[in-house]
C-alpha cells in the first residue's frame, strides 16, 4: 500500500490526475464544458469565489440530499404529532385550558419546529457525509501552484479514478483549454494510519469518560451512611440555624424563638385581628379548650363502642363535632324563634353547622350608605350568579340547574332563610371569605373591606323582608302607600 | 446583452394591444350581472344590497392586492439593489400603475359610506351612534366614521398612487437616458417609502375589511392582507410571462432561472400566508374569548366552513406539496398550472376574509359574487393592457439589466 520512496526516485507514487490552472472563470467554465463534453465525471472545480453556472459546466448531477431532508423533515413532523398525541392525550390526560385532549392546532407549532429541527440537522450532517467531509488532507495541496487558489486562480481537476482516465488523452485534452499550467498531481504518500499517540489519547479519554458513569452506578447500587459528595458546595454549608435546631445562646436551647406575648408578628394581623377574620381569635383559646375535652371524649366514647353509638349518649357532642348531623336541628332552631338581630351565641355553631367559633357581631368597620353601595355592587357581582339579586337563591346558575333538571345539584342558599339571618355576621363574613360546600371561598378576589361591605348589604336584604314602615324615611314612605294603592 | 431598444420583442403582442376595451366591456357587463343576481335572488332588497356590497369589496381588494404585490416588489428590488430581478420588474412596474385606476373602483363603497347610512356593509356606519347595535362599536366612532374612513381611504390610495407613478416615471425616463442617478434616487427613496407602505397597507387592511366586523381586532391582519396579496402578485406575474413567452415576447429577457425565483417566491409566500393565517387563528383558539373568536365563529359555520377549512387544502396543503420541488419550480408547465391555481385560491382567501359576515353561505350568492369576481379580475386586466400598450416590457436602461440576463440559480 503505502510506497515510502521518496519523490525522486524512478518509480513515480500514484496519479491522482491533472489540474489545470487558469486565470479568470470564463476559461475555466469553457475548459470545463470541453472536459464534461469529453465525458469524464470525476472532475471538480477549485475557485476563489462561487463562479455561477460552474455545476451546468462540469455537469454535476442534482444532488439528492433535498430527498434526504424531506424524509428527515417528515419524520420530524410526525415525531412531533405522536409524541404530542401519546403524551396528551394517551399517557398522561390533562385538561388544559378547556381544550380536548387531542389539539391538533395546539400541536402545529411543535410539529413544525421538530420538522425544521430534523430538517435542518439532517442538512447539515448530510452536507458533510455527501461531500465526504471531514477530510483532513486532499492530494491537491502536493502542488504549490494550487496554493494560489485561495486567492486568484482558478483550477479543473480530472481525477485518475475517473472510468475514462487515460494519463495521455486527458493531459491532451486539458492542454488544448490553454492552461496556464497544467501539472499532474500525486496521491499524497504519506501514512494514512493514525499515529499511535492519539490513539493513546483516544482511549484514555474514553476510559476517563467511564469514571462518572461507573460513580453514578455505583452510587445507585448502593447504600451509604455518608452525606453525599459535594463537588459544587451551593452554598449548602452556612453558618446559620434552621427550624427544628437547637442551639446554646438561649436557655432553653430552642432556635426557634416563641412569640412574645401581647405582640403581633409583622404580616401577622390577618391571623389576628377579627376584621379579617370574622372571629376573635383572642377568645378561641377558651372556646378551643372545651372543643379539645369534648373530641377527646367523642373519640374514647368511639373507641370504646364502635359498633352502636347511641345517639343519646353522643347527640350534644356530635352535634358540634359532626356538622352532617348538626344540620338536621339547624333548620329547626332558628325556625321555632323569630329571627333576631343578633342570636345568642350558645345557639351559633348549630345553626352554622359549621366551625365553632367566637363569632363578632359588631361590623369592624364603619357601616354607612357608601358602604353598603359597595356591598351591592359586589354582591351583584360575585353573589347574585348563584343567590340571585335579591338573595332569594334563584340567581342564573340554579336556574340554568334546575332547567336541566339535574338531580345531584344543590341549591344555593336563600340569605333570607332564618338559619342564615341568624347567623351573627361573622359567621356570614367567615363563609364569603373561605366558603362552603359547594360555594368557593371569595377572600382570594374580595379585599376584606368589600366583603365586609356584602355582609352589611346581605343585612340590609335579610332587614327588607322584615321591616316596619317606621323604618323608611319620612319623604319616602309616601311613594311607599302609593305603591300599594297601585296594588 | 441580447437586448436592442425598442425592438418588437419586448412590446405588448399585437393582437393584446386592442382588448381592453373588450376587457372593459366585459367587466362591466359581469359586475352589473352580478348586481343584478343579488337583487333578484336575494330574499329581500336589504340582503341584496349586503350581499353585492359585500361582493364588490372583496373582488376590488382581490383586483388592488395585485397592485399592493407589485409597489412592494418594486420598492423592494431597490431597497435591496437587486440584479436578478431587473429584467422581470417592468411587468411588476406596469401591474403596480394599476393602482391608480383600481382606486377608482372603490368609490361605490366610499359614496355608499358617505351618503348612505346603514350596516349594509360596516356595522359602524350610522349617523346616529345609538342606532350602532353592539356598545363596543360605539365607543369606535371616534375612528370608525363616515368623513374619517373617507379621508383616510382617499389619502392611503392616493399615497399609493403617488409611490407608483413616481418609480414609474423615472423608469420610464430611464429607457431613455440609460441614467444611473434614476437607480440612485429610487434606492433613495425606497426605505422611507417601505415603511410608509407597511403603515397604509396596515391601514386599509384594518379599515376596509377588518371593520366589517368592528368588534372584532386582529393585529396581525395587515400583515395577513400583505401576505396573500405577493401570494397573488407572483401568481399573476408567472402566469403574465409565461402568456407572453407563448407569444413569442421576451424570449431571452425572462430564462427559466427567473421562473425559478419567482417560484420560489410564491412557494416562500404560501408557505408565509399560511404561517400568518395560523398565527391568527392560534391565539384566537387558544384564548377562546367571545369577542375574539366571533370573527372565526361566522366562518366555521353556516356553510362557510367547506370555504375556510378547504383553504387549509388549496391555499396551504396543495400549493405547499406541490411547489416544494425545485423540479417543479423549474418546469414552465408545472409552474404555470400551480400560479393559475394559486390566482383562484387567491381570490376564494380573499372570499374567506369578506363574505362571510354578509349571511349564510348560499350557491345563488356565491354565482353572484364569481361573475362580480370575474368582472373586477377583467377591469383589472383592462387596465394592465391599457398601461402596457405604449411601455417596453423591460426596462431597458436599467444599469443591472446585464445581472439579470446572465443570472443563474446555483444547483443546492
Amino acid at each position: 500500500m503505502s510506497e515510502k520512496k521518496p519523490q525522486a526516485a524512478p518509480a513515480k507514487p500514484k496519479s491522482f490526475g491533472w489540474i489545470a490552472e487558469y486565470v479568470d472563470e470564463h476559461s475555466l467554465l469553457a475548459a470545463s464544458r470541453k472536459v464534461r463534453d469529453s465525458g469524464y465525471t470525476k472532475t471538480d472545480a477549485y475557485t476563489p469565489f462561487p463562479v455561477h453556472g460552474i455545476d451546468e459546466a462540469l455537469g454535476i448531477k442534482p444532488t439528492i440530499l433535498p430527498f434526504i431532508v424531506l424524509g428527515a423533515g417528515f419524520t420530524g413532523l410526525f415525531t412531533a404529532l405522536i409524541l404530542q398525541y401519546w403524551t396528551n392525550a394517551y399517557d398522561y390526560k390533562y385538561i388544559i385550558s378547556g381544550k380536548p385532549f387531542a389539539s391538533w392546532p395546539a400541536n402545529i407549532p411543535v410539529a413544525f419546529e421538530l420538522t425544521i429541527l430534523f430538517s435542518a440537522f439532517t442538512t447539515f450532517l448530510g452536507m458533510w457525509a455527501l461531500n465526504g467531509l471531514p477530510k483532513l488532507s486532499n492530494p491537491l495541496f502536493n502542488s504549490e501552484r494550487f496554493d494560489r487558489v485561495t486567492n486568484d486562480r482558478f483550477f479543473l481537476h480530472v481525477d485518475s479514478r475517473d472510468k475514462y482516465f487515460n494519463r495521455e488523452s486527458v493531459k491532451d485534452l486539458l492542454a488544448g483549454t490553454k492552461p496556464e499550467s497544467l501539472e499532474e498531481v500525486v496521491e499524497d504518500s504519506s501514512p494514512t494510519a493514525l499515529p499511535s499517540v492519539i490513539w493513546l489519547g483516544l482511549g484514555f479519554l474514553f476510559c476517563a469518560s467511564l469514571v462518572p458513569v461507573a460513580v453514578v452506578l455505583n452510587m445507585r447500587a448502593g447504600n451509604d451512611e455518608n452525606p453525599r459528595w459535594h463537588v459544587f458546595f451551593d452554598m449548602d454549608f452556612q453558618p446559620k440555624k434552621k427550624a427544628q435546631q437547637t442551639t446554646t445562646i438561649f436557655a432553653d436551647a430552642r432556635i426557634a424563638r416563641p412569640q412574645v406575648p401581647g405582640t403581633v408578628a409583622r404580616g401577622s394581623l390577618v391571623n389576628e385581628d377579627p376584621f379579617y377574620l370574622g372571629f376573635d381569635p383572642t377568645k378561641q383559646a377558651s372556646l378551643n379548650a372545651a372543643n379539645n375535652i369534648r373530641l377527646v371524649s367523642a373519640a374514647d366514647d368511639k373507641a370504646e363502642k364502635p359498633a352502636d353509638t347511641a345517639p343519646d349518649t353522643a347527640s350534644e357532642k356530635s352535634a358540634t363535632t359532626d356538622p352532617v348531623k348538626a344540620d338536621e336541628p339547624a333548620k329547626e332552631t332558628p325556625a321555632a324563634n323569630p329571627p333576631a338581630p343578633t342570636p345568642t351565641p350558645a345557639a351559633t355553631p348549630a345553626a352554622a353547622g359549621g366551625p365553632n367559633l367566637p363569632w363578632i357581631t359588631e361590623f369592624p368597620l364603619e357601616v354607612d350608605a357608601s358602604l353598603i353601595a359597595l356591598g351591592k355592587t359586589k354582591f351583584e357581582i360575585y353573589c347574585s350568579v348563584c343567590h340571585g339579586y335579591a338573595g332569594d337563591g334563584d340567581g342564573l346558575v340554579h336556574r340554568r340547574a334546575e332547567q336541566l333538571q339535574q338531580g345531584y345539584w344543590l341549591p344555593p342558599t336563600s340569605v333570607h332563610d332564618p338559619r342564615i339571618q341568624a347567623q351573627p355576621i361573622g359567621n356570614i363574613f367567615y363563609t364569603i371569605s373561605n366558603g362552603k360546600g359547594k360555594m368557593a371561598g371569595y377572600g382570594t378576589v374580595l379585599s376584606p373591606k368589600e366583603r365586609w361591605a356584602i355582609v352589611s348589604y346581605v343585612r340590609a336584604l335579610q332587614r327588607s323582608r322584615n321591616a316596619n314602615i317606621e323604618d323608611v324615611p319620612v319623604e319616602m314612605r309616601a311613594k311607599i302607600e302609593e305603591a300599594k294603592k297601585a296594588e | 446583452m441580447t437586448t436592442t431598444n425598442s425592438s418588437d420583442n419586448l412590446k405588448l403582442p399585437e393582437a393584446w394591444a386592442g382588448k381592453y376595451l373588450l376587457c372593459f366591456t366585459l367587466g362591466v357587463v359581469l359586475i352589473a350581472a352580478s348586481g343584478l343576481v343579488f337583487f333578484v335572488g336575494a330574499p329581500s332588497k336589504s340582503d341584496g344590497l349586503r350581499f353585492g356590497m359585500h361582493s364588490y369589496l372583496a373582488n376590488f381588494i382581490y383586483a388592488i392586492s395585485f397592485g399592493i404585490g407589485a409597489m412592494f416588489f418594486v420598492l423592494v428590488s431597490f431597497l435591496t439593489r437587486a440584479g436578478w430581478s431587473a429584467s422581470i420588474r417592468r411587468l411588476a412596474e406596469l401591474i403596480s400603475m394599476t393602482i391608480p385606476w383600481v382606486a377608482c373602483l372603490f368609490a361605490p363603497i366610499l359614496l355608499v359610506v358617505a351618503f348612505s347610512k346603514g350596516s349594509a356593509l360596516y356595522e359602524w356606519n350610522f349617523a346616529n351612534v345609538e342606532d350602532i347595535k353592539e356598545s363596543i362599536v360605539q365607543a369606535k366612532v371616534g375612528y370608525l366614521n363616515g368623513p374619517f374612513f373617507v379621508t383616510r381611504a382617499v389619502i392611503c390610495l392616493g399615497i399609493w398612487s403617488l409611490i407608483v407613478a413616481y418609480y414609474y416615471r423615472l423608469s420610464r425616463k430611464q429607457d431613455e437616458t440609460g441614467d444611473v442617478g434614476l437607480t440612485l434616487d429610487r434606492q433613495k427613496w425606497s426605505a422611507v417609502l417601505m415603511m410608509i407602505f407597511a403603515l397604509t397597507v396596515s391601514m386599509a387592511a384594518f379599515d376596509w375589511i377588518m371593520s366589517i366586523d368592528a368588534d372584532w381586532f386582529s393585529t396581525i391582519f395587515g400583515v395577513y392582507l400583505f401576505s396573500a396579496s405577493m401570494f397573488g402578485f407572483f401568481a399573476l406575474m408567472i402566469v403574465s410571462f409565461m402568456l407572453l413567452q407563448r407569444n413569442g415576447k421576451l424570449k431571452d429577457e425572462v430564462n427559466i432561472e427567473h421562473y425559478h425565483d419567482m417560484g420560489k417566491f410564491l412557494f416562500g409566500f404560501t408557505m408565509f400566508w399560511s404561517y400568518i393565517a395560523f398565527s391568527q387563528f392560534l391565539l384566537y383558539w387558544y384564548g377562546n374569548i367571545p369577542e375574539e373568536t366571533a370573527w372565526f365563529r361566522v366562518r366555521i359555520n353556516d356553510g362557510w366552513q367547506y370555504l375556510s377549512y378547504g383553504l387549509i387544502i388549496v391555499h396551504f396543503a396543495i400549493p405547499f406539496l406541490g411547489l416544494l420541488s425545485r423540479h417543479v419550480r423549474r418546469h414552465r408547465t408545472g409552474l404555470f398550472f400551480f400560479a393559475c391555481w394559486a390566482l383562484v385560491v387567491h381570490w376564494l382567501d380573499m372570499t374567506f376574509l369578506v363574505m362571510p359576515n354578509a349571511g349564510p353561505f348560499s350557491m345563488g350568492m356565491m354565482f353572484g359574487h364569481l361573475l362580480g369576481g370575474i368582472g373586477m379580475f377583467s377591469l383589472f386586466i383592462g387596465f394592465l393592457l391599457l398601461r402596457a400598450s405604449d411601455a417596453p416590457l423591460v426596462a431597458t436602461g436599467d444599469p443591472r439589466l446585464h445581472e439579470a440576463l446572465s443570472y443563474a440559480n446555483p444547483l443546492l
